[in-house]
């Protein structure tokens, strides 16, 4: 009998490191099986249909054979990472393995049907271990593994991630003067239709999916919330400016709606951008992060070359995460309101600044600055 | 669970502490084989000018000195007086008398009616005479000193660990009046502008009933929290009263802040002329064979409890708390003293739980009162950056041990704090 003088912790607060992350697994797992199902009934994509082969099954099995590869060569990585390390007492049972799996599902979901698998694996090998294991594991790295794995294969392998026109590419031709028109609205919100990541499309499910990570506070709705209402707000002023000064209601409606549930956003606002270890951690640091984020993503989207910017405005974001938490000192009710206020008016600044580069006015004025010069 | 009501009065022996956590100087008045009466100083101990007495918590006589392990786990020493079970006390200053005369007067009244014909000086008077100063130490509490200006009482009635153990409601009902009394007279005493008693949403409605027809008519506020949900709830009641980011330590932004024991110890010295020589003590935990809550006195042994309750359970490692749950204090005996300040024993099965690693979540940095952000200075002190330290208010954490407390990956947040606090001084 011995008196130990070590605090014991308080186990009545039910809130535990491996319960959110299991949850985020059951989350994972639920969009993936999602995944498999709905590329059963896509159409095949018209550059792989003149292979008389190649059939919709064909593809979903193609898809259920990445995610199991993705989080296969995840937790062989970790596994070897430990056996070098000398210790593999983390795998003893399930928790240890829910972590290099949601690494590994979250990689493969990002990628689109046409990926080879070799290009899964090495994406797979860089993100697990130059994104997260170098940095000594779960809690400690600094960007999100999974984005630099995606990030890794979208740069060195593009020829081969070539997918067709998605509904941005569309936007985005829309914007410059070309019609546009979506067919059909409930495809697009069930999810049924070619995209830049096979996890990426069903909409309701994400949705329902980002209320139940939610309530049980895996996601944070400062971060994920933010974020979603900037793009919102984004898209709306920009959309505004751009077709209703031409008389176009319906739109600013398409713009808005296809930026908000197309694209990497909803999946983004679920899974990357409220990750823990490498956002900030305060009230307000969050805030600002999800708007840098949210500000920087539209930015790609409309200014840059690629049609998806999220990848690289998440790991701008995770850059500048210590920055941005050197920034605030202390979280009270008059800093919140602060960092409310400016991030606000911020936004709302840069989405007008936008709008007008978009109609080509501001571009007008500055060359015109430039020819006086 | 608790199952019973006890009472231990008559120990053999009784071992008073010299000093405490904040009084290191003690100046004895007595020696071996001196026969002294309840109530009697024997010593009297020095916290810089502020000098305290202690006194006999029985009647008997000294047989020595000994070194113990006080509530606060620094050992101390400590004086052994042999009761003799008779209870003689030193006549001691107090106020019956012209309560007396006041009821006499009025025959209409036969119910206990208090005079308010007492003046600040003899509230302090009879205080200082019985070393009523630290009844509460967890948290936020103070001590009850007068020595600075005090413009709000702030009175707890609710049990240090509350969503875990609670308050003895039956305690509460049956001396609502001497509660109420008693915090009217700290008001007298410290000259205080507002009183205020915060009290639990949800105590039986018998206990807010009769505590709100005490105090109805003695300038005395009621507020009542949800305490199911940990918060700091106390910090929040008390910022409001002040309006303005609270020190260290209450005293300084003029709030004396005790528990509800406090008053009926000051409402039974004034009234009654009774020293504290008796404490009511929950003793709880699983490691125990039976939980009670105890009427014991002040000075007896915690081993002696134990032996009353029958003893431990055979459990290899144990975990013994004095005080609340987030804030309290673990020793490695339970060879020590009850003193006025101990009001909750907890032994338990030590059951360890691995910590995680740090996932940045951000719950302790929303979940303090003080406003800080304690993640930030964990990874400060981590990295021994002392500028980001003092950067970040460390100065401004009230040690409520909540951070602790809300992290999922049960890191000892709080210790990492008061580690950078005591980095940078």
């Amino acid at each position: 009998m011995e008196f130990i003088t070590k605090k014991p912790p308080i186990v009545r607060n039910s809130q535990r490191t491996y319960k959110r992350s299991m949850n985020l697994h059951f989350a994972l797992i639920i969009i993936a099986i999602a995944a498999v199902v709905l590329k059963a009934f896509t159409s095949v994509p018209e550059f792989l249909a003149g292979e008389a082969t190649y059939t919709a099954l064909d593809q979903s099995f193609k898809v259920f054979l990445m995610l199991a590869v993705g989080a296969f060569t995840s937790v062989v990585i970790e596994l070897f990472y430990s056996l070098s390390e000398g210790s593999t007492k983390k795998f003893d049972s399930y928790k240890g393995f829910v972590d290099p799996i949601n690494t590994g599902l979250i990689i493969a979901l990002l990628l689109p049907t046409v990926t080879p698998i070799y290009v899964l694996v090495l994406a797979v090998v860089v993100g697990v271990y130059a994104g997260k294991l170098v940095f000594g594991g779960y809690g400690y790295y600094i960007f999100n593994p999974a984005l630099i794995g995606v990030l890794f294969a979208n740069i060195s392998f593009s020829a081969q991630l070539g997918v067709g026109d998605t509904p941005l590419k569309l936007l985005k031709r829309a914007l410059n003067g070309e019609t546009f028109n979506i067919t059909n609205m409930t495809e697009l919100f069930i999810g049924n239709y070619d995209a830049l990541a096979i996890g990426t499309t069903s909409v309701i499910l994400l949705a329902i999916i980002f209320v139940y990570l939610l309530v049980t506070r895996v996601i944070d709705i400062r971060i994920s919330g933010t974020f979603l209402l900037t793009v919102l707000i984004m898209s709306f002023g920009i959309g505004f400016i751009n077709f209703y000064m031409a008389g176009n209601m319906t739109g600013v409606i398409n713009y808005v709606l296809i930026n908000l549930v197309t694209g990497f956003t909803l999946f983004a606002a679920v899974f990357l951008i409220s990750e823990p270890v490498s956002s900030p951690t305060s009230r307000e640091t969050k805030m600002i992060y999800a708007v840098v984020v949210a500000v920087l993503m539209m930015l790609v989207r409309i200014l840059g070359n690629e049609t998806e910017g999220i990848v690289f405005a998440i790991l701008f974001g995770n850059m500048i995460t210590p920055f941005i938490n050197r920034t605030v000192k202390r979280s009270d009710k008059k800093s919140f309101l602060k960092t409310s206020l400016i991030l606000l008016f911020s936004v709302l600044f840069i989405t007008i600044s936008i709008g007008f580069i978009l109609q080509a006015k501001l571009i007008g004025i500055y060359t015109f600055i430039g020819g006086i010069l | 669970m608790i199952t019973e009501y006890r009472e231990y009065l008559k120990p053999k022996k009784v071992y008073i502490p010299l000093t405490d956590i904040d009084s290191k100087i003690a100046n004895v008045h007595v020696e071996e084989g001196d026969k002294i009466l309840v109530g009697q100083i024997v010593a009297e101990k020095f916290n810089g000018k502020i000098k305290t007495p202690i006194l006999s918590t029985v009647s008997g006589t000294v047989v020595g000195f000994i070194d113990k392990v006080d509530r606060y786990g620094k050992t101390v020493d400590h004086i052994i007086i042999e009761n003799d079970l008779l209870d003689e006390t030193v006549e001691l200053l107090s106020f019956k008398d012209k309560f007396a005369v006041a009821q006499d007067r009025n025959f209409v009244h036969n119910v206990t009616t208090y005079s308010d014909n007492i003046s600040t000086a003899q509230v302090r008077r009879v205080l200082k005479r019985l070393g009523i100063q630290k009844i509460t130490v967890d948290g936020l509490h103070t001590d009850i000193i007068f020595n600075a200006t005090i413009k709000h009482i702030v009175i707890n009635a609710i049990f240090p660990n509350e969503p875990f153990i609670s308050q003895d409601c039956e305690e509460l009902i049956s001396n609502a009046e001497a509660f109420a009394d008693g915090i009217s007279l700290l008001g007298i005493g410290s000259d205080a502008e507002s009183m205020t008693v915060i009290v639990d949403k949800y105590m039986p409605a018998e206990v807010l009933e009769s505590l709100g027809k005490a105090i109805v008519d003695k300038n005395i506020e009621l507020v009542s929290v949800n305490v199911k949900k940990i918060k700091g709830w106390d910090y929040k009641v008390i910022q409001k009263l002040v309006n303005h980011k609270l020190s260290n330590n209450l005293l300084d932004d003029g709030v004396l802040y005790t528990s509800i024991h406090a008053a009926l110890m000051v409402h039974n010295a004034i009234r009654q002329g009774i020293p504290v020589t008796n404490r009511h003590v929950a003793i709880t935990g699983d490691a125990l064979k039976v939980n009670a809550v105890y009427n014991v006195r002040v000075g007896t042994l915690f081993s002696e409890l134990v032996e009353d309750l029958e003893g431990y359970q055979e459990i290899d490692k144990m975990n013994l708390n004095v005080g609340s749950f987030l804030t309290g204090i673990q020793l490695n005996t339970d060879d020590f003293v009850i003193t006025q300040s101990v009001d909750a024993v907890n032994v338990s099965e030590y059951r360890e739980i691995e910590e995680d690693v740090c996932i940045k979540c951000g719950d302790c940095n929303d979940i303090c009162p003080a406003g800080i952000l304690p993640q930030n200075i964990m990874d400060a002190e981590l990295r021994s950056v002392n500028s980001r330290i003092v950067d970040l208010d460390t100065h401004l954490c009230v040690e409520c041990g909540l951070c602790t407390y809300a992290c999922p990956s049960k890191i000892n947040v709080l210790e990492w704090v008061r580690r950078a606090k005591r980095r940078v001084g």
